[in-house]
């Protein structure tokens, strides 16, 4: 393996210094790729589970902000995790996974380009010795990780419970910010999401509200640039309305829209291969993340 | 001396003739049976020397050779008892040979002297109607012959009417007409119309559908109501059929009264449960449901063994078993509905309850089934816990199973001579669909983005097919494509 290895200790000069002011910062830290990359940063976290939604604002808020300079930390876990590493990646700016196994153990398996590309490129670190498998608990102790190392935690998408609570719980003792992206409040995939907000957390529901939020805690930013995105159009279709708002059964399309179920069949069928939407695992029908 | 009496062994679901041949000659007492019978053949030897001598007659004190012709034919079963018995009384002259000329003899011997209906009764009337012959036997050969028609049958229900010297050959007479228990009935259910109508395209066109879906949300409840909206069965599909369940021994009634098979095994059946097997060899349950339902519940329940061996019956529509002693060939055109959870929790996608499953899990899960078997599964479909509060309001507008039956009654009408949607293939399947320009270009579209295999393509054209029967449509058009690739689309599981 070509990638280069190092570990950094408590005391060394290196040790990032957002981590070393938290509480229960990790004595050693294994990494594999750049340690220059470990600044602060933000993270970036949401389910693993997650909806197109979850996906696309964890795609949109962690490429906004890479773009900009801000290296993003999340958990490198699939589903939203992934999302936001992809979207730093692209961005051309710096992304760093912490990982509850060895950082140099590939887990989970589907993420196992991902890991390699962040790897060579940006950084993958771990408190775990090198070669320590995968086991359930150590998940839970590197949010603490996730949290030490970033100015600010963005939740994008999280349902109850949900483990980026954990996250949450660590930034919120390390003094960080925690913010969090509104969603449905129908949508059981948002309700923890919803949740945070409800307690306190500063909602984020488009890239200038996140810049206020990163310079409030002392990020500096360049100047907004212009926002290519159009707001969705007025006159769009009632079945991509409505799923828009909440992801839907074919069977509650055709309640709520007091339609045939055939002619709604066929007309998801029709947006499906147009890419405007598509299916979730559980059989609803969601926008898709290009629309 | 010598007599010889026909009779048949029922191998697959034919009864192939077998001559029983006795020869009764001076010398030590003695009773042996030679040409290959299992043990239930041995055993006919008690049975007939206490039924002959209960019946009055006399079991001769000599010995008796019995051969059961063709020799190195395996033979099984007690169908041979009256046969055996015969053959002995017109061999020590007990009883005249008119009696048996001209006819094939089945049936199993009572100690008492009374005659059982063996099973394969069916298929012993159809090979004596090939033939020609009466068929010699006990009251249940009646039925048989009705259904079969072309045959006429001698009754021996007891031994002692041999003693009479004569048997008269009677007419068949149809039984009574079957009184099926009732299906429970789709008005019942409030919401999952998409699943309805799923279901009312697989009864129209005998189509496999897949049904996902957490705990309680209404799968086998919708399932068990497909056997409500099919359409009777044909003469030629009440013939095979009742074949079928005559050689296993199952009640035959429904069958014959037109009622489509509607079987549903348990997950902890074998492969050889499932798909035929055993010594001797009898059919399993694809079989038994041939030209009806196949309802697998809890499917990743099932062997992973059991599961992959339905793959041949799903694409060909029979089975075929070779064994040492020869190769057997049911049919196995059945439609399969089966049911599973999305997880093994049940819970993933649930609105109510949270999935305590890791991914791993939900795809070693959904993993048994396999890609193969799933690619011949046309329609899957999540179904959904309905809302209570829905279900308290949708009352009474729900269509009952008879409108649903008619629609299939009459897609099928529709369908006409057309070979059954099933099997057609290739320049058939194209010609039957004649698609329009819109319907090609869709189609071909859905191929190429989403990826689907030749064999996709085929189902999607096939359930389009019975969509456009259901709309009395000459010509498949780009909302039934539309509507059939849904069915087929998107990752459930």
């Amino acid at each position: 393996m070509s990638t280069k290895r190092w570990e950094i200790h408590l005391h060394d000069s290196d040790y990032p210094e957002l981590l070393r002011l938290s509480p229960d910062p990790p004595h050693t830290l294994y990494g594999c790729g750049d340690p220059s990359a470990l600044g602060p940063s933000l993270a970036v976290i949401g389910a693993r589970k997650a909806t197109p939604y979850g996906l696309t604002c964890a795609s949109r808020f962690a490429g906004w902000a890479a773009t900009n300079g801000i290296p993003i930390v999340s958990g490198g876990a699939i589903g939203c995790d992934m999302a936001a590493h992809e979207a730093a990646i692209d961005a051309g700016g710096t992304t760093i996974a912490v990982l509850g196994c060895g950082a140099d153990i590939d887990y989970p398996r589907r993420a196992a380009s991902l890991l390699d590309t962040l790897r060579s490129r940006h950084a993958v670190i771990s408190e775990m010795p090198w070669g320590a498998p995968p086991q359930r608990w150590a998940f839970s102790r590197r949010n603490r990780i996730i949290a030490g190392l970033s100015l600010a935690v963005l939740v994008v998408e999280a349902g109850l419970p949900s483990g980026t609570f954990g996250t949450a719980d660590h930034a919120l003792a390390a003094g960080r910010d925690v913010w969090a992206v509104p969603g449905s409040i129908l949508a059981p995939e948002c309700r923890g999401a919803n949740r945070l907000i409800r307690q306190g957390c500063a909602p984020v529901t488009c890239e200038a509200e996140l810049r206020d939020e990163l310079v409030s805690v002392g990020f500096t930013l360049g100047e907004l640039p212009a926002d290519g995105r159009e707001a969705p159009s007025e006159q769009a279709d009632p079945i991509l309305a409505a799923l828009r708002a909440d992801p839907m059964r074919p069977d509650d399309l055709a309640f709520h829209l007091k339609r045939d179920i055939i002619s709604i069949a066929c007309d998801l069928t029709r947006f499906e291969l147009r890419g405007s939407i598509v299916r979730l695992r559980d059989g609803r029908y969601s926008v898709s993340r290009q629309t | 001396m010598q007599a010889t009496v026909m009779t048949a062994t029922v191998r697959g679901v034919e009864a192939l003739p077998v001559e029983v041949q006795a020869d009764v000659t001076s010398g030590l007492p003695m009773f042996a049976i030679v040409g290959l019978g299992d043990t239930a053949v041995q055993e006919a030897r008690e049975r007939v020397r206490s039924a002959v001598r209960a019946a009055g007659l006399v079991f001769p004190n000599a010995r008796v050779v019995i051969n059961l012709a063709p020799a190195p034919l395996r033979k099984h079963g007690t169908g041979f008892d009256l046969p055996i018995a015969l053959a002995i009384l017109a061999a020590t002259r007990q009883i005249p040979s008119t009696l048996i000329d001209g006819s094939t003899a089945v049936g199993e011997l009572g100690l008492d002297g009374s005659v059982r209906p063996v099973p394969g009764m069916l298929a012993h009337a159809y090979a004596a109607a090939q033939a020609g012959f009466d068929l010699l036997g006990p009251s249940a050969a009646l039925a048989a012959a009705a259904v079969v028609g072309r045959v006429r049958c001698r009754i021996v229900d007891h031994m002692r009417v041999l003693t009479t010297g004569r048997l008269v050959s009677e007419q068949p007479r149809c039984h009574s007409t079957y009184e099926g228990l009732a299906t429970p009935d789709l008005g019942d259910v409030a919401g999952h119309h998409v699943a309805k109508r799923a279901l009312e395209i697989a009864a129209a066109g005998g189509h496999n559908l897949l049904l996902v879906g957490p705990p309680g949300s209404g799968k086998t409840m919708l399932a068990r109501r497909l056997g409500g909206i099919l359409s009777p069965l044909n003469d030629d599909e009440r013939m095979t059929t009742a074949l079928v369940h005559s050689v296993a021994g199952v009640d035959e009634r429904p069958t014959l009264a037109g009622i489509r098979p509607f079987r549903m095994p348990h997950h902890s059946t074998s492969t050889a449960g499932l798909i035929g097997g055993g010594s001797p060899p009898r059919p399993g349950e694809v079989s038994l449901a041939h030209n009806g339902v196949l309802f697998l519940d809890e499917l990743p329940g099932f062997g992973p063994a059991a599961l992959q061996a339905l793959r041949q019956p799903l694409e060909d529509g029979t089975v075929t078993l070779v064994r040492a002693e020869g190769r057997v060939c049911y049919p196995a055109a059945f439609t399969l509905i089966a049911a599973m959870n999305p997880c093994p929790c049940g819970y993933l996608g649930d609105a109510k309850r949270r999935c305590s499953c890791t991914l791993p899990t939900i795809e070693r899960y959904t993993g048994r089934i396999g890609g193969p078997l799933l690619d011949r599964i046309d329609m899957r479909l999540r179904v959904d816990c309905v809302d209570p509060a829905r279900i308290l309001t949708c009352t009474g507008e729900e269509e009952s199973s008879q409108v649903v039956a008619q629609r299939v009654t009459q897609a099928i009408a529709f369908a006409g001579d057309r070979p059954h949607t099933r099997t057609l293939a290739g320049t058939r399947l194209i010609s039957a669909c004649q698609p329009d320009k819109s319907a090609r270009t869709t189609l071909e579209t859905l191929a190429r983005t989403m990826g689907l295999s030749g064999r996709a393509v085929t189902r999607t054209l096939r359930v389009a097919r019975t969509i456009a029967d259901l709309c009395a449509d000459e010509h498949v058009t780009r909302d039934h494509i539309l509507e059939s690739a849904g069915y087929r689309l998107g990752e459930l599981m």
